[in-house]
């Protein structure tokens, strides 16, 4: 109640009056549904157990609660976010007490690390059994809160709806991220009196404006527009933050007045059209050298919703040595975190990037873009891909999932090799058509996330690329897709080994092969156990039909894609090195 | 934060190792939810962060927690610190009083071996710190002390010849002096 106060103070809106009318007496699991239903929830992802039943009860009464049963809990939390990454709208997933709850923290970690909006639920055992060691209690609490932006122990009945609200708040403000709500088994079964119009929704906070990123001062837009006219080799880095705050007319109208080549971040990808002419691609350990070596010779990089990772900068000293920075991002917390911006400016990507625009001069310089195009030419003829003649190859497979599905497909890729290989390969143009698990790296995110993906986007084409490892993670949950009647086209890189391992092995550990060689499944008999179709594909010149084929058949489609076994991906640059220093593919050596 | 600052470039925006720390007073108003302290604390752990001191204590306002952390870091390490505090839901306010004009202090119980006859001058000496015995026994004197660390540590010091027993310290609280609120 007093979290409630606390906000109708702040909201400046006229306090609710009760009206008796509207006030019932309800269980907690039947405030926890309505509440649910007015933060304009759809879809949950949850499995049940002892101490979340009581909600699993409440449940079935709220025929608009679309609920999909897992079959691990960490599958529901990259099913939430997933869901969250494609619609921008809050993923909520629910698990019951102990081992539910911890399996969920994969997930809360995965989606802390990218910044995606999504509120989890567990049930916790009832309020006087807490601290005694009972049956299923794990202090959920303590054990996410690393990986969350906040977590709340629902401790009355009375507070449950204003908990679950700000939960919600919490998760979509500012910088998104995941939120866990842990509710007592007996606060779901008490009573309460519980009237929705004395709880504000964090639709109806947020609308209030009193959580408005701050907007960018006219001194430090000023001083921005300064820096790019003097600039002679600007770089704009986009990341996840575009995708985010859905800024994509904003930094290709800001990109296009200034002229100014655009990089797109891992998260940022598909947040600038690949194919638009300023686009120069993804920077860091697997950018193209061109790339990073327009970083390299930068004198100014303008960094937009993006936090530098180490993925990105490589060895601090040696990113962007010529360059001043220009940072805007909505987490105060980023500034100068990794490089000391000139000017930081803190707030939204799509108020900022449309408010620089206005004050920035028009340019159509484009030496610094036709140089960097030249270095592009250049490592291309030095370095050409190689493609394997004869197998199936990554390339020709993320081609032609391309080509089948006109560049409509939304695509997530899961961790290693093949998602080096989507990153780079694959050529972006659908805004938001790029889902991957980036800071954290999570093996086994692919399958569940697309669940999320397809559910949130149904119109949408929605293709998994996995390896033969991640895949095997939370492969338990194509029952979830028979269950459900969800049509996922999933292609596999299978080349028998944990790809991205074996090749550090082989660079940094003389090929010294360490439990990578890894075995499968037959994944055509697998797909037709749990009911899908399975196709197995082991020779280039079926590449192109059979994507071509799994696209008419209806339903689920697992296509097992025998590649080359030590295939790499190039360049590379080592852990700790300079981003301009590659390893590329001809002799393998250092550039 | 100000909008436009050029700040110096310092370790931590570079590969070098986190150096030249130095000692800061951070004042955190954490709202007195479970677990608030906790995340305040958790979040020190997490970011590296080299705690000297911790005082956990009431404020002017109900349900606000004053939490005074004495930190030993690099001024990036700190300024890092202090931004990561203020995005924990549960901190209304974050100030380090480092570089103001402030009041700290630090209480201390300190026992000492003592006789009846050596008593009288261990209460005249404690009384040069303004000091002032709590507790005395036979065989032992409790003294109270108030002040800065460096008196605490003179007394301490001045002390050893009789053989102390036992410290209690209370940690480092601050408040910066004038009508500023941070």
């Amino acid at each position: 109640m007093a979290i409630a106060a606390k906000f109708i103070q702040q909201l400046d809106i006229a306090t609710p009056m009760a009206r008796p009318e509207d006030v019932r007496e309800l269980s907690g699991s039947q405030i926890l549904c309505e509440a649910l239903v007015r933060e304009g929830v759809e879809l949950i992802y949850g499995y049940p157990g002892g101490a979340i039943m009581p909600f699993y009860d409440a449940l079935t009464s709220y025929p608009s609660l679309h609920h999909v049963l897992v079959r691990h809990e960490q599958a529901a939390a990259h099913a939430a976010d997933g869901y969250a990454r494609a619609t921008g709208k809050v993923g909520v997933c629910v698990a019951t007490s102990g081992p539910g709850a911890t399996n969920l923290v994969t997930g809360l970690a995965t989606a802390f690390m990218d910044s995606t909006p999504i509120v989890a639920i567990t049930g916790q055992v009832a309020r006087h059994f807490i601290g005694r060691d009972a049956f299923q209690e794990t202090d959920i609490l303590g054990v996410t809160q690393p990986v969350t932006k906040h977590n709340f122990q629902v401790r009355s009945t009375d507070e449950l709806a204003d908990v679950l609200h700000e939960a919600f708040r919490v998760a979509r403000s500012g910088r998104p991220g995941p939120v866990l709500v842990d509710v007592p088994k007996d606060v779901m079964q008490l009573k309460a009196s519980y009237d929705p119009g004395m709880h504000v929704t964090s639709e109806e906070y947020l609308l209030s404006g009193c959580a408005d990123a701050p907007r960018p001062t006219p001194a430090a837009l000023a001083k921005a527009a300064e820096l790019i006219s003097e600039a002679q080799r600007p770089l704009i880095m986009a990341g996840h933050g575009i995708i985010l705050s859905n800024a994509y007319a904003e930094l290709s109208a800001f990109a296009e007045k200034t002229a100014i080549p655009v990089i797109t971040t891992l998260l940022g990808l598909s947040a600038f059209p690949d194919t638009h002419p300023l686009h120069l691609g993804m920077p860091g350990m697997h950018g193209p050298a061109h790339v990073n070596q327009a970083i390299g010779e930068a004198d100014l990089i303008i960094g937009v919703g993006l936090r530098f990772d180490d993925r990105v900068t490589g060895k601090v000293d040696g990113f962007a040595p010529k360059a001043r920075f220009i940072h805007i991002d909505i987490d105060p917390s980023e500034m100068h975190k990794v490089k000391v911006a000139a000017v930081p400016i803190i707030a939204d990507a799509k108020v900022a990037l449309a408010a620089l625009t206005e004050v920035v001069r028009p340019s159509d310089k484009i030496a610094w873009l036709n140089e960097i195009r030249s270095w592009q030419m250049e490592h291309e003829a030095q370095h050409p891909v190689r493609r394997d003649d004869t197998l199936p190859d990554p390339i020709g497979i993320l081609t032609a999932i391309r080509e089948a599905t006109g560049g409509e497909a939304i695509v997530i890729s899961d961790v290693g090799q093949h998602q080096m290989w989507t990153a780079r390969h694959y050529t972006w143009t659908r805004p938001n058509s790029h889902i991957t698990s980036g800071g954290l790296g999570t093996m086994g995110f692919a399958l569940p996330a697309a669940m999320g993906v397809k559910m949130g986007i149904p119109d949408a084409p929605v293709w998994v690329v996995a390896g033969d490892g991640g895949i095997q993670m939370n492969i338990q949950e194509l029952a979830t897709l028979q269950q459900l009647g969800l049509p996922l086209k999933i292609a596999i890189m299978n080349n028998g080994y944990l790809g991205m391992v074996r090749q550090w092995q082989q660079f940094f550990h003389a090929r010294n092969y360490s439990e990578t060689p890894i075995t499968g499944p037959d994944y055509v008999k697998l797909a037709d156990a749990y009911g899908h179709t399975g196709i197995r594909v082991t020779r280039r010149e079926d590449v192109e039909k059979t994507i071509q084929r799994a696209m008419e058949i209806e339903g689920t489609v697992i296509i097992d894609f025998r590649i080359e076994p030590e295939t790499n991906v190039y360049p590379m640059v080592a852990p700790g090195s300079a981003i301009t220093s590659m390893i590329q593919e001809s002799g393998e050596e250092r550039a | 934060m100000p909008d436009t600052i050029t700040p110096i470039e310092r370790s931590g925006q570079s590969n070098s190792a986190h150096g030249a720390g130095q000692d800061h007073t951070l004042i955190a108003l954490v709202e007195d939810r479970p677990g608030a302290v906790d995340r305040v604390v958790g979040l020190m752990r997490r970011r590296r962060s080299n705690m000297q001191t911790l005082v956990i204590g009431r404020s002017e306002q109900p349900n606000v927690v004053r939490v005074t952390v004495a930190v030993n870091d690099s001024e990036v390490a700190i300024d890092q610190l202090e931004e990561q505090l203020r995005k924990v839901v549960d901190v209304q306010h974050v100030y380090n009083i480092t570089a103001r004009l402030a009041v700290t202090r630090e209480l201390a119980l300190i026992k000492v071996n003592s006789t009846p006859e050596k008593c009288n001058a261990i209460v005249e000496l404690a009384h040069h710190f303004g000091a002032h015995a709590v507790d005395v026994a036979p065989n032992a004197v409790t003294l109270e002390v108030t002040g800065s660390e460096e008196k605490i540590a003179k007394l301490v010091n001045a002390l050893q010849e009789y053989g102390i027993r036992e410290i209690a310290r209370s940690g480092r609280v601050a408040m910066a002096r004038g009508t500023s609120d941070a």
